[in-house]
C-alpha cells in the first residue's frame, strides 16, 4: 500500500482505504473516491493539487487532502 | 390557476443552473434563506396552464452536513414545501454523479431522474437505456440534452408524471446493500419511521453511521438520549461514511448494470487543459483568460454604456429647457445633476455588469472558469477564498463594480462577500489614472515609488481584510483544500445564458437604481450651495479641519477625498475647483463628465499642498470606498445592507488610517 500522492504520472491503481476526519470521508466519497476504485493518475507535479482521473472524471486533489488515501498499484 | 413546486438538485457541473434559467428566464429572483448567508435562487414559468415555482437548490457533491447549503438543501426538500424534485445527473460521468440520487434516497417527497448531458455522452460513444434505469428505480428516468429543444417536452412528461402519481424512489435494493453493513439493522430498529419528519429510518440510520452531526442532533431529540446512546454504541464499530459510500456506489453498480454501455479509452489532457495545468504557464494563461475576458466584456457592453453617455448629452438641453419655461433652480438642479446624471452612472454600469456577466457567466459554462479555480486554488486559499476568486480581483484593477459583478460565479455566499471585500482593495481604473498625474507633480521621478507602494500596501490591506472578515464569512472549519471536478470543456447553451444575463442585469437596475439615487442625491444635497461656498460639506468641512489635518488634508483636499468615495473620476475636478474658489457640487458632477482639469492646476497644487500631504491624500482617495456604482454592485450581489455598510464603515477607517501613516511617514522624509 502506498499513499496516492507518492504515484507517478500515468500509473494505475485502486484505493486500499480512506482515512481522515468524518468531514474528509464524506466528501471524498461523494465525489466518488472509494475503497475498490480505480483510479488513474493524471498529473502529480510540486506543491500543486493532484490530477486524477476516476468514474469518467477528471478530479483535483488539493495535496494535504490526499495523504489520507491509501492505495495498491496495478499493471494496466 | 393551479401551482405546483419543482425543486432542482444536483452535483456541481451537473448543468443545474442551465435548466433553472432555460425554464424561468427573466422570471427569477435571487435572494438569501431567511437568516442563512446562503443563497436562494427562486423562478417560475407556466406550462399548459399550470403555473410551476421553481428552486434551485445549492449545488453540492452530497447531502451530508459538510456545509450549510447541504443542510438547508435536504432540509428544504424534507419539509415538503417542493412538490416534486427533479435530480440532475451528468450522463457523461453517470456512475459518479448518480451519488446524489443515493444520497437522497429516504428523503420522502416524489422526485425524478433528469440524466443531462446525454449529448455529451453520445459523443463519448456511450449508450444509455434510460428505460431500464428507469424501471429498476420506480421513478420517471429521462435523457436531456439542455441544447435540444425536443428534451423540453420530454422533461415536461416527465414532471407531469412524477407529480400526478407522486412517483417515489425504489429503495428495496439499496435497503439491501445497507443490511450488510454490520450494526446497520440494529440502528435502524432503534430508529421509529418519521423520527425526523420527512426522512426514513433508513435516511436517518445511513446519516448516523456517516457521523453526521445535525442529523445526530436532531436524532438524539427524538429518541431520546438512552436510545440515542445505544445507537452511538454500535456505530462505532461501523465503517462510518466509508461503508456506506461503498453501498451506495455498489447500488449504482446495480441500477446501472448493461443499461450503459461505453467504449474503453484512454484518457489524456487536451492541449488547453496541458497549458493551464501547467506549473509555469498555469498561473500567466489564467491572468491572459481574465484579461481578455474583460476586454472582451467591453463589446457587449457598448450599447448600454452608449444610452449611459447618451443620457448626459441630454441633460444640458433639458436643463436649459426647465430654465427657460421658469423653473425654479433648485428643481432643475435635482433634475440634472442628481436624475439625469444618476441615470447616466446606472446605464454605463448596467453596460458593464451585463458585459462581465455574459463573458464571465460563458467561462464559467464552458468550464474554463473549474480551470482557474484549479490553478489559483493554492493561493486564494491562504485567504480562505477559492481560486475562482482570482478574476474578480484582477477585474478590479480596471473597475470595482465588473470585479462585484463577477463575484457572483464564487457560489459559496460568504466566500463571495469576502472576495468583494477584499476587491475593494484593488485600486480601480479610475486611481490608476489619478495616482500617477498627481504624484509625478509632486514627486517627479519618484511617483514610480509611490505607485510600488500603492501595489504594496494593497497587497497588505487585502491580507488584513481577509484577517477581519474572514472569521466570519468563512469559518475556519469550512476552510478546507479542494476536492473539485474538472469537468470536460463543453459547448455553451446561448439561449439560458442570454436569459440568465438578462434576467440579472434587470434586477441589478431595479435594486441600484435606488442605491445611486440615494447617495447621489444625498451628495447633491450636501453640497449643494445656492450662493458661493456655503454647502453642507464645506462647513462641515472647514470646521472640522483641525482634525482632518491630522490625517494630512486640509479641508479641500478632505472634501475631495469625501467625493472620491462617490466617484474617483471626480477627485482632481473638485480640488481644482476648491483651490479655485469654486464650487464642489459642480466641479465634481463636471470632472465626472469628463470636463478638464483647469490649465494652471500643477502650479496650484505646488503652491498649496505639501509633498506629506499630497502623498496623504493619494493613500486616503486610492483606498476609500471605490464609487458609489461600485457600493451599489456590492449591495447587489451581497444581498445585505448590514455587509455592504460594514464594508463601507471599514474602508473608510483603514483610508484615514492609510493616510494617516502616509502623511507622518512624509513629515519624517520631507
Amino acid at each position: 500500500m502506498k499513499e496516492l500522492s507518492g504515484l507517478p504520472v500515468d500509473s494505475t491503481c485502486v484505493i486500499a482505504s480512506l482515512d481522515g476526519d468524518q468531514r474528509f470521508i464524506s466528501r471524498i466519497t461523494s465525489i466518488g473516491l472509494t475503497p475498490g476504485c480505480r483510479v488513474n493518475v493524471i498529473k502529480n507535479d510540486g506543491n500543486r493539487p493532484m490530477l486524477i482521473y476516476s468514474r469518467d472524471t477528471m478530479i483535483a486533489l488539493n495535496r494535504n487532502e490526499c495523504k489520507g488515501i491509501m492505495v495498491k498499484e496495478v499493471t494496466a | 390557476m393551479s401551482t405546483a413546486t419543482i425543486a432542482l438538485l444536483g452535483q456541481p457541473n451537473s448543468g443545474k443552473s442551465t435548466l433553472f434559467n432555460a425554464l424561468t428566464g427573466l422570471r427569477q429572483h435571487v435572494g438569501n434563506w431567511p437568516g442563512k448567508t446562503v443563497e436562494k435562487k427562486e423562478g417560475s414559468f407556466t406550462h399548459n396552464g399550470m403555473e410551476y415555482r421553481v428552486a434551485d437548490l445549492p449545488g453540492s457533491y452530497s447531502l451530508s452536513a459538510n456545509s450549510d447549503e447541504e443542510v438547508i438543501t435536504r432540509d428544504y426538500i424534507a419539509s415538503g414545501d417542493a412538490d416534486v424534485v427533479c435530480i440532475l445527473a451528468d450522463s457523461s460521468q453517470l456512475q459518479r454523479s448518480l451519488f446524489m440520487l443515493a444520497d437522497y434516497a429516504g428523503i420522502d417527497v416524489p422526485c425524478f431522474l433528469l440524466l443531462n448531458m446525454s449529448d455529451v455522452a453520445k459523443d463519448q460513444g456511450k449508450t444509455i437505456d434510460a428505460k431500464a434505469i428507469e424501471e429498476r428505480l420506480g421513478i420517471p428516468v429521462i435523457p436531456f440534452s439542455a441544447t435540444d429543444t425536443r428534451s423540453y417536452d420530454v422533461f415536461y412528461e416527465a414532471m407531469g408524471r412524477a407529480i400526478n402519481n407522486k412517483t417515489r424512489l425504489n429503495l428495496n435494493d439499496l435497503k439491501k446493500q445497507y443490511e450488510s453493513i454490520k450494526g446497520y439493522q440494529e440502528i435502524c430498529d432503534l430508529i421509529p419511521e418519521n423520527a425526523l419528519p420527512g426522512y426514513s429510518s433508513m435516511w436517518a440510520a445511513v446519516k448516523v453511521i456517516e457521523g453526521d452531526r445535525v442529523v445526530s442532533a436532531k436524532l438524539k431529540n427524538a429518541v431520546g438520549a438512552e436510545t440515542f446512546a445505544k445507537i452511538e454504541e454500535i456505530k462505532k464499530n461501523t465503517q462510518g461514511a466509508v461503508a456506506t459510500g461503498g453501498c451506495k456506489f455498489a447500488w449504482i453498480d446495480d441500477v446501472l448494470d448493461k443499461a450503459v454501455v461505453s467504449g474503453e479509452k484512454k484518457v489524456t489532457l487536451s492541449r488547453l487543459d496541458r497549458i493551464y495545468t501547467s506549473r509555469v504557464w498555469g498561473k500567466p494563461a489564467v491572468i491572459l483568460t481574465v484579461l481578455l475576458g474583460l476586454i472582451a466584456s467591453f463589446i457587449p457592453a457598448l450599447p448600454l454604456m452608449g444610452v449611459g453617455s447618451a443620457v448626459i448629452a441630454i441633460k444640458e438641453p433639458v436643463m436649459n429647457a426647465l430654465y427657460s419655461a421658469g423653473c425654479p433652480e433648485v428643481i432643475v438642479l435635482v433634475i440634472g445633476d442628481v436624475i439625469i446624471q444618476s441615470f447616466s452612472y446606472i446605464f454605463k454600469m448596467l453596460g458593464f455588469v451585463f458585459g462581465v456577466t455574459l463573458v464571465f457567466g460563458l467561462l464559467e459554462e464552458a468550464g474554463v472558469m473549474a480551470r482557474i479555480s484549479y490553478v489559483f486554488d493554492n493561493t486564494m486559499g491562504k485567504l480562505g477564498l477559492q481560486g475562482k476568486s482570482v478574476m474578480p480581483f484582477l477585474v478590479s484593477f480596471g473597475c470595482t463594480m465588473g470585479g462585484a459583478a463577477g463575484a457572483r460565479v464564487i457560489d459559496n455566499w460568504g466566500q463571495k462577500v469576502l472576495t468583494i471585500a477584499l476587491a475593494w482593495a484593488v485600486p480601480c481604473g479610475a486611481a490608476w489614472a489619478t495616482i500617477p498625474m498627481l504624484a509625478s507633480i509632486f514627486f517627479g521621478p519618484g511617483a514610480v515609488g509611490v505607485i510600488v507602494a500603492i501595489l504594496l500596501t494593497m497587497l497588505v490591506h487585502m491580507w488584513i481584510t481577509a484577517k477581519v472578515f474572514g472569521g466570519k464569512l468563512v469559518k475556519v472549519e469550512d476552510r478546507y483544500g479542494m476536492i473539485m471536478e474538472l469537468p470536460p470543456y463543453h459547448k455553451p447553451k446561448w439561449g439560458s445564458l442570454f436569459r440568465y444575463v438578462f434576467g440579472r442585469t434587470k434586477e441589478t437596475f431595479v435594486r441600484v437604481t435606488k442605491v445611486i439615487l440615494l447617495v447621489c442625491g444625498l451628495f447633491w444635497l450636501l453640497s449643494y450651495s445656492p450662493s458661493g461656498n456655503t454647502s453642507v460639506l464645506y462647513r462641515i468641512g472647514v470646521a472640522i479641519e483641525p482634525v482632518t489635518r491630522f490625517f494630512g488634508m486640509p479641508w479641500q483636499l478632505f472634501l475631495s477625498y469625501i467625493a472620491s468615495a462617490v466617484g474617483k473620476e471626480g477627485a482632481i475636478g473638485v480640488i481644482s475647483a476648491l483651490y479655485n474658489g469654486g464650487s464642489l457640487g459642480t466641479a465634481f458632477v463636471d470632472s465626472m463628465n469628463g470636463a478638464a482639469r483647469a490649465a494652471n492646476f500643477n502650479e496650484m497644487m505646488l503652491a498649496n499642498v505639501t509633498k506629506p500631504e499630497a502623498l496623504a491624500f493619494i493613500f486616503a482617495m486610492t483606498f476609500n470606498m471605490p464609487c458609489v456604482v461600485a457600493l451599489a454592485a456590492t449591495y447587489q450581489e451581497t444581498h445585505s445592507a448590514k455587509w455592504t455598510a460594514r464594508i463601507v464603515l471599514y474602508y473608510t477607517v483603514m483610508s484615514l488610517i492609510l493616510a494617516f501613516i502616509a502623511y507622518h511617514i512624509g513629515l519624517l522624509i520631507w
